[in-house]
């Protein structure tokens, strides 16, 4: 063992390389250890906020089994971290709204365009710009797509085919290439309040603000040629990712289960560290309430990245021409906010993924017939004017974060901070200096995405890598960006 | 103004000292009105809010939370208090709102770190927002 490994950092033992773990004993309200993935530098940055303190708090939730762990782009949150993972044991193991956030099914999807950068040419500028043209950014609603009643309660409980089946929005293909089908099973639309399909009901195929965002990129390096190949992606390719999640729908779903499981906590007798991790057993009338509810919101995330995909299809057709829109493939789409009911280690548990995206490995059931022989792909956005990640899914995820990766760069600087920093209209100067297109409405919302604000998304994804969790199959370099 | 954003990786955190309680909900529309005030000004409107809480420091997230709501519902920058009326249980105010198109909407206002408190002569809350 080496001298570093000695060492702990707020009260976190280094257990190898890129494991650290602060015992169940530490505290005399956990439940069983929290689990870190970082090396050095990253749990230096780490152990900068809270976000240790909420993994601790994690642990002892009722009914979690393992540990509580966390990626290595953790960063502090509400209640859960950000990049944190609870399993907890049916029946009555709990669920907690707050484990899966606001943003219920945030979530990335990968296209894949059949040209190359070359082929592209000159055009990029004009496909970002047609992009934003295409897709409401910020605030609210303004989707073209208006659902209400019946057809709105469809796409609750059926997620994208209603919109294939209905509207044309999608391919077959489009939905075998998205985790779960695109469909969360148990999805309840009386479960949901007037408020949340006030909020959703002209929200899909609308980005958000924050984080969200659609970029357009050159596949710069193939890592895992095997994969790559399998996963339909090549050198120099021309890819889009989406990033997007349920909107205001999934907001008030959130907020509305958080408020009755607050209530609720004292008659379950559950005495919690954090007020936000309100949660309710599983089996109760209150969690199934929730699941049935949280599936809803997973559903309509789902449909709202099928209409953003949809919308991306039709910038192309017109900058690019029908040919080229019919050739652009649906790589994957992947949930980085939810909880599902998996098996794991012969169990049936409630994952709880905050920031953290299922990586199952090869030979799942749950992964696309014509992925199962490499594994489970997974998208990992760096920040703007910095590279994004192809990895997939490996068996040491299965056996050491019940088939779960990181989600993103993760957070370092504050939106303050990063503002303090730099301007936005300072950084989309830098952006564009180096030949990447932005199209942002606000440029305090830009530079409060500035690439620093995030961490070293390659030192993030080497800690994966090392852990087994997931591996590297192509990077991504970006050409220009819609930001919300 | 008797209110500050404390530093906070992701989300935004709001600090708030106002000599009343009342005074702590109209700082907290200031603090709002500065995330989504996009300095357009349309047509001006008043909306009648009402929200219930029997504890304080939750009356001030459906307060935030009903603001937020109207933003992305209706395009409404929550300007000013014009009439607020406290009582144990819940809160009835007349909001004077700019019909415009909110720059930067908040997710949820959320229950981590939520206080609201005596403090000297007056009161302090804290409230962090997902953003």
């Amino acid at each position: 063992m080496s001298e570093g490994r000695q060492a702990g950092v707020g009260g976190f033992r280094q257990v190898d390389d890129v494991v650290w773990e602060l015992p169940a004993s530490a505290r005399a309200d956990m439940r069983v250890p929290a689990r870190v993935f970082a090396d050095r530098e990253l749990i230096g940055e780490i152990s900068a906020d809270r976000s240790l303190e909420q993994l601790a708090n994690v642990a002892t939730l009722p009914g979690i089994t393992g540990a509580a762990l966390a990626m290595p782009d953790i960063h502090q949150g509400y209640g859960f971290p950000v990049g944190g993972v609870a399993a907890t044991e049916l029946p009555d193991g709990v669920v907690s709204p707050g484990g899966v956030g606001y943003d219920i099914n945030c979530g990335v999807r990968l296209l894949a365009l059949p040209l190359t950068v070359w082929e592209l040419g000159g055009r990029t500028e004009a496909l970002v710009h047609e992009l934003s043209r295409r897709v409401p950014v910020g605030a609210g609603h303004g989707g073209a797509l208006k659902l209400t009643g019946a057809a709105f309660d469809h796409v609750l409980t059926a997620g994208p085919r209603t919109l294939l089946a209905g509207h044309g929005i999608g391919t077959e293909e489009d939905i075998e290439h998205t985790e779960s089908d695109g469909c969360l099973p148990g999805a309840d639309p009386a479960m949901v309040s007037e408020r949340a399909r006030v909020r959703g009901c002209d929200q899909l195929g609308t980005l958000g603000s924050g984080n969200h965002f659609l970029e357009v990129q050159r596949v710069a390096k193939i890592l895992d040629p095997r994969a790559a190949e399998k996963f339909g992606l090549r050198l120099d390719q021309v890819t889009v990712l989406i990033h997007s999640g349920s909107r205001g729908f999934g907001h008030q779903v959130c907020t509305d289960y958080v408020r009755a499981m607050d209530v609720a906590l004292a008659r379950f007798r559950i005495t919690l560290p954090d007020r936000q991790l309100a949660c309710a057993p599983l089996s109760s009338p209150e969690g199934q309430r929730y699941l049935a509810a949280m599936a809803c919101a997973a559903n309509f995330a789902w449909a709202n990245r099928a209409v953003l995909a949809h919308r991306v299809r039709e910038s192309v057709a017109r900058i690019l021409g029908p040919k080229v829109a019919q050739g652009t493939r649906q790589v994957y789409d992947v949930a980085h906010n939810v909880a599902k009911l998996e098996q794991h280690h012969g169990r049936t548990l409630c994952v709880h993924r905050k920031g953290a995206t299922r990586a199952f490995a090869a030979g799942s059931m749950d992964i696309p017939s014509a992925y199962r022989t490499v594994g489970q792909p997974v998208f990992i956005p760096g920040s703007m004017g910095t590279s994004s990640f192809v990895l997939v899914g490996r068996q040491a995820a299965m056996e050491r974060s019940f088939g779960t990766t990181c989600h993103g760069a993760g957070r370092r600087l504050s939106r303050t901070g990063a503002r303090r920093e730099i301007t936005g209209a300072e950084l989309r100067r830098r952006l564009e200096a180096q030949g990447i297109v932005v199209r942002c409405p606000s440029n305090r919302g830009l530079a409060e995405e500035a690439p620093f604000a995030y961490k070293d998304v390659e030192r993030v994804v080497a800690v994966v890598e090392q852990a087994g969790l997931a591996g590297r199959v192509a990077q991504l370099v970006p050409l220009g960006v819609v930001k919300g | 103004m008797s209110y500050r954003w404390v530093e906070h990786t992701a989300e935004l955190e709001l600090e708030i000292e106002a000599a009343t309680e009342a005074g702590v909900f109209v700082d907290a529309l200031r603090a709002l009105f500065e995330l989504l005030g996009d300095g357009h000004r349309f047509d001006r409107v008043r909306r009648e809010v009402s929200v219930y809480a029997r504890e304080r420091s939750v009356l001030l997230l459906e307060w935030l939370d009903e603001l937020v709501f109207l933003a992305e519902t209706e395009d409404l920058v929550p300007i000013e208090v014009e009439r607020m009326e406290l009582s144990d249980g819940g809160l009835v105010a007349s909001v004077r709102c700019d019909r415009g198109d909110p720059r930067h909407l908040v997710k949820g206002a959320t229950y981590h770190r939520l206080a609201f408190e005596r403090c000297g002569g007056g009161f302090r809350a804290r409230v962090v927002l997902d953003v």
